[in-house]
């Protein structure tokens, strides 16, 4: 554990920026929205902004990213392909504890399944992560019900707490104990460290009681939607109020699906791209021919949450997919965002 | 772990002949120009590839064994923006091949049963293989079955296929076509109907059956009402596939992938996972 001065915590940025692309959080002085992007300018970064109406999953698993180019000449029958996997270092700064985890259910998802997916491995290979503790809850945050925060626990290399006119800097990988070395930054004692813990308790104090109270619903919901015992008209009544939008997937910390498409960039070439997609659209599993297995809009709904709740999922994520951000919550038009789900089942168990 | 090592960038292939099957479906014979891994080319029946045509796009499509050793073949209807690219490729030409994926048939475990054949329309194709093997280790199996609907005569796939297994002694072919044509002496009607007429054996006897899902609703029907368990209905499923190694999720069904845990399930597993097929 260590200790930086308040006013010199951005040093760690501009060291991360000699080797690495750094992205953060950023307020956008207009619309006051924060966004967590790339930046070249290190003083732009806003550690005590809020949390980015984005999750930082597009530093891993970018909106639409190139995975190879071809040329195909046919008169000539000659194919070329050339892989394009981004390697470039990046390091992600003032990370909240949940996008951390999300991240790192992408990580078990993409690289410890069967397969490993070379194209995700190549973003996170060179990576340095920040993370920050969450010294309050921001609106419609329920982390604390999904075990993903306010403070991160583990898969950073530094995490910072605000105690103040100080940052605590905590090392979590032999990287982030060599940058804090690198620093020089002096050492912190057992004080700092209580005073976290004093900070972390007071933070968790203040999430709404409602986002308290539904810990111990979650796991239930989590049995309900594994076992599928939820009643056909709950279903209903959730697909009623999805207008098939997508983004709650986009905006989703652990959402991963994406579709690949070629699109043709000259006579003789294309690409192959990557772009983000969401099993609430109907053209998500309709095969050429036009059969569709999952037509009706429950069908699809219900595929969200048993991706976000359900136990056999969890299995992949080792954990709940759902990591309690609560940005769902914010985008949805309709009135379906997870916690609400959780609530919707829950008035059915209790019925 | 796996050891493909084309999962994520094809290796080119070069069409080496094409043959025209029935109305829009073709067969595509094409050999490797060279494994980058450089070793050779081996799957299991049952397995499939992703096939990219270069400039429209790829295509999940099950791939059948092959009796040449570096020659291999795909069997493919012309339905969509990509397969209908396919078809307008001349000999030649290349296309791009990543896997083999999936699980593939489970011959071991069927050893010594009898092995009954349900397909409607080119659901024969991905059967085919599994046909073919035990066609030829028959000693290995009990009875052999066909039962095959199509929707007219010019429909049914394999024809030459077809007339060297009804001539194959031991192997017993029911065909029956929706529409028949002048000149059709065989049985009419969807093929669930003829598993009523034939003498089928239950014990010790394993279904396969493909095709569209209809068909196969009313074929489980008919072979559950029949007595047959329902781990002892094999199915080859399809769906909506983009990465082909269990990452894209578009195939997902119930709690499983198709590509990853598929495409080659048991009729118990498929009633488990609370989705239409």
């Amino acid at each position: 554990m260590y200790i930086i001065n308040k006013s010199q915590v951005l040093d760690i940025a501009r060291e991360l920026q000699k080797e690495h692309q750094v992205y953060g959080p950023v307020m956008e002085k207009e619309t006051r929205q924060v966004m967590f992007v790339a930046v070249d300018d290190i003083a732009e970064l806003d550690l005590s902004a809020p949390i980015p109406a984005v999750p930082p999953k597009h530093a891993v698993f970018p909106h639409f990213e190139r995975i190879m180019s071809y040329t195909y000449d046919r008169r000539n029958k000659k194919v070329e392909i050339k892989p394009d996997y981004d390697e470039k270092p990046k390091a992600l700064f003032g990370l909240r504890s949940c996008d951390l985890t999300g991240i790192q259910c992408l990580d078990r998802f993409y690289l410890g399944q069967e397969f490993v997916d070379e194209v995700y491995r190549n973003h996170r290979k060179k990576m340095f992560i920040v993370t920050n503790t969450c010294n309050a809850p921001f609106r419609q945050c329920f982390c604390v019900c999904t075990d993903s925060g306010p403070s991160a626990h583990e898969g950073y290399d530094l995490n910072l707490t605000d105690l103040g006119d100080q940052y605590l800097v905590e090392a979590g990988s032999e990287q982030g104990k060599k940058m804090a070395e690198r620093l020089s930054l002096s050492k912190a004692d057992d004080s700092h460290r209580k005073r976290k813990e004093a900070i972390v308790d007071k933070s968790v104090s203040m999430f709404d009681s409602i986002a308290k109270d539904n810990k111990a619903w979650i796991s239930r919901v989590v049995n309900r939607v594994t076992t599928g015992l939820i009643e056909e008209k709950v279903w209903e009544y959730i697909g009623d109020q999805c207008i098939e939008c997508g983004a709650c997937a986009f905006v989703c910390p652990s959402c991963s699906c994406f579709n690949i498409v070629d699109p043709v960039t000259g006579i003789d070439s294309a690409d192959r791209m990557r772009t983000w997609d969401s099993c609430s659209y109907e053209g998500y599993s309709r095969m050429a021919g036009g059969h569709n297995p999952r037509k009706p809009v429950e069908d699809r709904r219900n595929k969200r949450f048993f991706c976000k709740l359900s136990y056999s999922q969890s299995k992949k994520y080792l954990r709940p997919g759902c990591v309690g951000c609560g940005r769902c919550a914010w985008v949805c038009p309709g009135d379906i965002g997870l916690p609400n789900v959780v609530t919707y089942i829950r008035r059915e168990i209790q019925e | 772990m796996s050891e493909i090592n084309n999962t994520t960038i094809p290796e080119i292939a070069t069409i080496e002949e094409i043959k025209d099957e029935i109305v829009e479906v073709k067969t595509f014979y094409f050999s490797f120009d060279g494994r980058t891994d450089g070793k050779p080319f081996t799957f299991k029946s049952g397995q499939f590839v992703m096939c990219t045509v270069f400039g429209a796009g790829e295509f999940a499509v099950s791939l059948p064994p092959s009796p040449e050793k570096d020659r291999f073949h795909l069997t493919v209807r012309k339905v969509g923006k990509v397969t209908s690219a396919l078809h307008e490729l001349k000999t030649g030409d290349k296309v791009g091949i990543r896997g083999p994926f999936g699980n593939g048939f489970p011959f071991d475990d069927i050893k010594g049963k009898n092995v009954i054949y349900v397909a409607g329309g080119i659901g024969l194709i991905p059967l085919r293989s599994s046909i073919m093997h035990v066609m030829q280790n028959k000693d290995k199996f009990g009875r052999i079955l066909l039962f095959l609907g199509a929707r007219t005569p010019q429909e049914l796939m394999y024809q030459y296929n077809l007339n060297e297994w009804k001539a194959a002694p031991g192997f017993e072919t029911h065909i029956t076509v929706d529409n028949p044509v002048p000149g059709w002496d065989g049985e009419t009607g969807f093929v669930h109907t003829l598993l009523k007429k034939a003498d089928i054996p239950v014990k010790d006897t394993v279904a396969f059956v493909c095709g569209p899902p209809v068909m196969f609703n009313a074929v489980i029907k008919e072979l559950t009402d029949l007595g047959f368990g329902e781990d002892c209905i094999i199915s080859t499923l399809e769906r909506h596939m983009k990465c082909g190694i269990g990452k894209c999720q578009h195939c997902s069904i119930g709690r499983t992938l198709v590509c990853t845990d598929g495409p080659v399930y048991t009729y118990r597993q498929i009633k488990t996972l609370g989705e239409q097929i």
